[in-house]
């Protein structure tokens, strides 16, 4: 199962290529901030900054060299180390019976209705390729929200009666939702991992193409030694406009950037925790999260389980792809700056995290680079507030000298030597990594004709790109701020939650944004008063910062606009190939989420509650005691505390139990029934909700 | 299991239970899909019929209640042949519920043979939430720092 030589030297050629244009690139540019520094020697502050310059400007380098050679590989055609497209490991078997594959969609309070709608444009996509059979479906809930709960179950048996999915489309609730998403998937895998080959795992938004699932697993089926080929995932159908500019800049920056990735990361590529296919077995065998000894945030359980799960299988010996030209593959991102930030507040810990893995034994070296540059992508935060202040401060010394053009006899003045071109050298290599990618992009467009309609003309694209570019150097200083605090808080032990997404479009508030932001515009002021009075040459510089912290709360509003979204699509800006030309598995969940007609009467009334539904019809209170695993029934004191609970039911109505006494009450067969019956037993009048 | 002929006469009744708790029955019959009222009272006697004579007190409509849906149970169970009590006896009559076999008390008290499609068309309906486990270990992996002896 190993690959050729040939293919093994060319690989190493290829990194060896990377690694060294990102070294040489980053002494370069130290090179000339050392120039700039050293003739008076170091001091402190310059040593700092020097150390903070090189960690930051290695990590855009690793960014921008990566975004080149996806460049270099759109640019003429496609990689031929690319998984799909080396020539098979094995001949398949043709008397062999197909592979069965499951298709998981982890779930954990999410909006119901979008979930069962993305799941049947799936499944209406892959019954056009005529292999539906070979897949199953399965909800995997995680949900603790009673009512999301009850809804669920409903969707699930509306889906499978529409779609005559008995057998092919499951559903579980897991009664407690141990280690999250990897204990929810693992709980699959232990359970009924045995009867399939292999799994899809998806995320509650993730839609994807049944040709591209098939495809999936098609290339699984020829390389034996690939335990895992992640797609990229293009975000799609948000409206409002910070979310269409991402899309914008997610698909048109996205598809160099992944080719990129390939290109030097090849079979030890990551995983990113969804829209991937995974052979079960070594996934059993290898992919066992442990608890991590000591305490949060570098202990415990281990949160951000798909860089693990990737370097556990490399680690083993399995490859692990990205299969950066498979098409058909979606997901949908955060409608505002805001739900951006915290869905990073989510993964923040995690990626923290890896600092611990990234040196933990028999890893492979992408594996530890993986992990630290999970790592980076949340620590670089600090590092640059750290910079700028230390920038700041040095500029404000430099400020304070007081300047001597005669030193002893010497009756000729020394004159100040001028670093202004080796500073304004290492500030514009730095702008060029940072955007040269986004002009490389717009390059790649002039080659396609096809490509530069779908977004929306040349005109059109370098417009966008250029808004986008405003926009991006905005935002930055305020997720800047958003990150450092994430970090901080983290390594302080202060508790950083795991609140669900608030995933549909909506628009953010005044008072929301007040909150969100209020501290950003006032470091931004305060920042912008010191720096005017005390560096005003620092003051210009900083202007760009300045802006993004003092302009946060009106473009976290705006850009949360849906309208201005909407605007922005009629004047063709920020188009993407999906708007352009919807692909049918998208235009089938639009459809899906606006016809919205199910089959279930039940689910065609939209009652106050779905938890005061469940208690009262007889239909749905059924449904959910037969999803109900089978277990013990509670023991006295059990008892006593549930009893407690239908009292207050009762007494003080169901606003006066939280959700997981909710969850508790609805738990319980005996206890459902029990209060099924003690509601058809009062007259109306009497009737206790 | 109490499967004789459902009598729609009220004068049957011979229990010790008033009107009230009979009303309470007889709408919980009708929100289980029995359109007839007739049918509904007839059915809410036989319910009442198997309770103790001297229940405690208290619950006692509550009782009734889930007498009622023992019954449909037991009628189910009959019909459908799957044991009781039992998770897939409990998956059935929430597809009898979900309204798959409208007028379902015909299909149930139907003579055997006679309701054949009804049936099967409830049987069809029956949920699978899960397929037949087909288990696998997922032994935790050793993740140890570089610098931890082994």
């Amino acid at each position: 199962m190993t690959q050729p030589p040939s293919s093994i030297m060319g690989h190493t050629l290829r990194r060896v290529i990377f690694f060294v244009l990102v070294t040489l690139t980053t002494l370069i540019a130290l090179g000339l901030l050392v120039s700039v520094f050293q003739p008076d020697g170091f001091s402190p502050m310059e040593l700092l900054l020097l150390l903070l310059y090189t960690i930051l400007f290695a990590w855009i380098c690793i960014s921008f060299w990566t975004a080149f050679m996806g460049f270099w590989v759109l640019l003429f055609g496609r990689d031929r180390w690319a998984i799909s497209r080396q020539s098979p490991d094995t001949s398949p078997d043709p008397m062999a019976a197909p592979p069965r594959t499951a298709i998981l969609m982890p779930i954990y309070n999410e909006d119901s209705e979008r979930v069962f709608a993305g799941l049947r444009a799936i499944h209406r996509s892959l019954a056009t390729t005529g292999q539906l059979d070979r897949f199953d479906f399965f909800i995997l809930s995680d949900t603790r929200d009673p009512d999301v709960w009850v809804e669920e179950e409903l969707r699930w048996q509306d889906m499978v009666r529409a779609l005559d999915g008995k057998g092919r489309i499951f559903y579980r609730n897991r009664p407690e939702n141990t280690s999250r998403k990897s204990g929810n998937l693992e709980d699959f895998c232990t359970r009924w991992g045995g009867r399939y080959r292999y799994m899809i795992v998806l995320d509650a938004d993730s839609i994807m193409q049944g040709e591209t699932l098939v495809e999936m697993v098609r290339l699984m089926e020829l390389h034996p030694r690939v335990a895992l080929i992640q797609t990229p995932p293009v975000p799609v159908n948000r409206e409002s406009l910070f979310a269409r500019i991402l899309q914008f800049a997610s698909s048109l920056y996205g598809r160099m950037f992944t080719a990129g990735l390939n290109y030097w990361q090849l079979g030890e590529s990551n995983y990113w925790g969804h829209n991937a296919i995974i052979r079960i077995q070594p996934f059993l065998d290898y992919c066992g999260l442990p608890k991590l000894p000591g305490r949060e945030p570098f202990g415990g359980e281990i949160l951000s389980h798909d860089f693990v799960e990737a370097a556990l299988l490399r680690r083993a010996g399995w490859e692990v792809w990205l299969a950066y030209d498979l098409v058909g593959s979606y997901e949908e991102i955060p409608p505002t700056l805001i739900d951006y930030a915290k869905r990073d507040r989510r993964w923040c810990q995690g990626n923290l995290q890896h600092l611990r893995l990234a040196f933990s034994k028999g890893l492979n070296a992408l594996s530890r680079l993986h992990f630290l540059m999970g790592v980076m992508s949340y620590a670089a935060s600090p590092l640059w507030l750290l910079f700028l202040i230390a920038t700041g401060v040095e500029a404000y010394l430099q400020t304070q000298q007081e300047l001597v053009y005669f030193f002893g006899e010497n009756w000729q003045p020394v004159w100040p030597v001028s670093f202004a071109v080796e500073m304004t050298t290492v500030l514009l290599v730095t702008l060029t990594m940072l955007f040269l990618p986004k002009l490389l992009a717009l390059l790649l467009l002039l080659k396609d004709r096809q490509l530069r309609r779908a977004y929306g003309g040349m005109l059109g694209a370098t417009l966008s790109v250029l808004l986008e570019t405003i926009f991006s150097v905005l935002t930055a200083p305020v997720l800047m701020l958003f990150q450092t605090k994430f970090v901080l808080a983290i390594l302080m032990r202060k508790a950083v939650g795991w609140p669900p997404q608030q995933r549909g479009d909506h628009q953010t508030g005044f008072t929301e944004a007040v909150l969100a932001h209020g501290g950003h515009t006032l470091i931004g002021v305060v920042a912008g008063v010191l720096s005017y009075l005390y560096v005003p040459a620092f003051f210009w510089w900083f202007i760009p910062v300045l802006l993004g912290l003092g302009l946060a709360i009106p473009v976290s509003m705006l850009s949360s606009s849906m309208a201005l979204g909407r605007r922005a699509r009629q004047w063709g800006l920020f188009m993407t190939p999906e708007e352009t030309e919807s692909p049918t598995v998208l235009r089938d969940l639009e459809d899906g989420l606006r016809e919205n007609e199910p089959v279930l009467p039940v689910l065609r009334e939209t009652p106050s509650s779905r938890f005061v539904q469940v208690l009262i019809d007889p239909y749905v209170n059924a449904l959910h005691r037969s999803l109900l695993p089978e277990r013990e029934p509670p023991g006295k004191r059990r008892r006593h505390y549930l009893e407690g609970l239908i009292h207050q039911l009762e007494e003080e109505g169901p606003n006066s139990l939280s959700p997981t006494q909710k969850r508790e009450l609805i738990a319980e067969p005996e206890t459902l029934l029990r209060l099924h019956a003690l509601f058809w037993s009062r007259p109306p009048a009497k009737m206790m909700l | 299991m109490d499967r004789r002929p459902v009598n729609t006469l009220r004068s049957s009744l011979a229990t010790p239970f008033g009107p009230p708790l009979l009303e309470r029955l007889q709408a919980y019959w009708m929100a289980l899909g029995v359109s007839d009222p007739n049918l509904a009272l007839a059915l809410s006697e036989q319910t009442l019929r198997r309770l103790p004579d001297f229940p405690e007190e208290g619950e006692i409509a509550a009782r009734a209640i889930i007498a009622a849906g023992e019954l449909l149970d037991d009628w189910l169970a009959a019909a459908l042949g799957l044991p009781r009590p039992s998770p897939a006896l409990t998956a059935a009559r929430a597809a009898l519920l979900s309204g798959i076999v409208p007028e379902w008390p015909a299909a149930l008290f139907a003579p055997p043979g006679a309701a054949g499609i009804a049936l099967e068309r409830l049987r069809a309906a029956i949920a699978e939430p899960t397929p037949a486990p087909s288990p696998g270990s997922m032994p935790a992996q050793r993740i140890e720092p570089l610098w931890k002896r082994s």
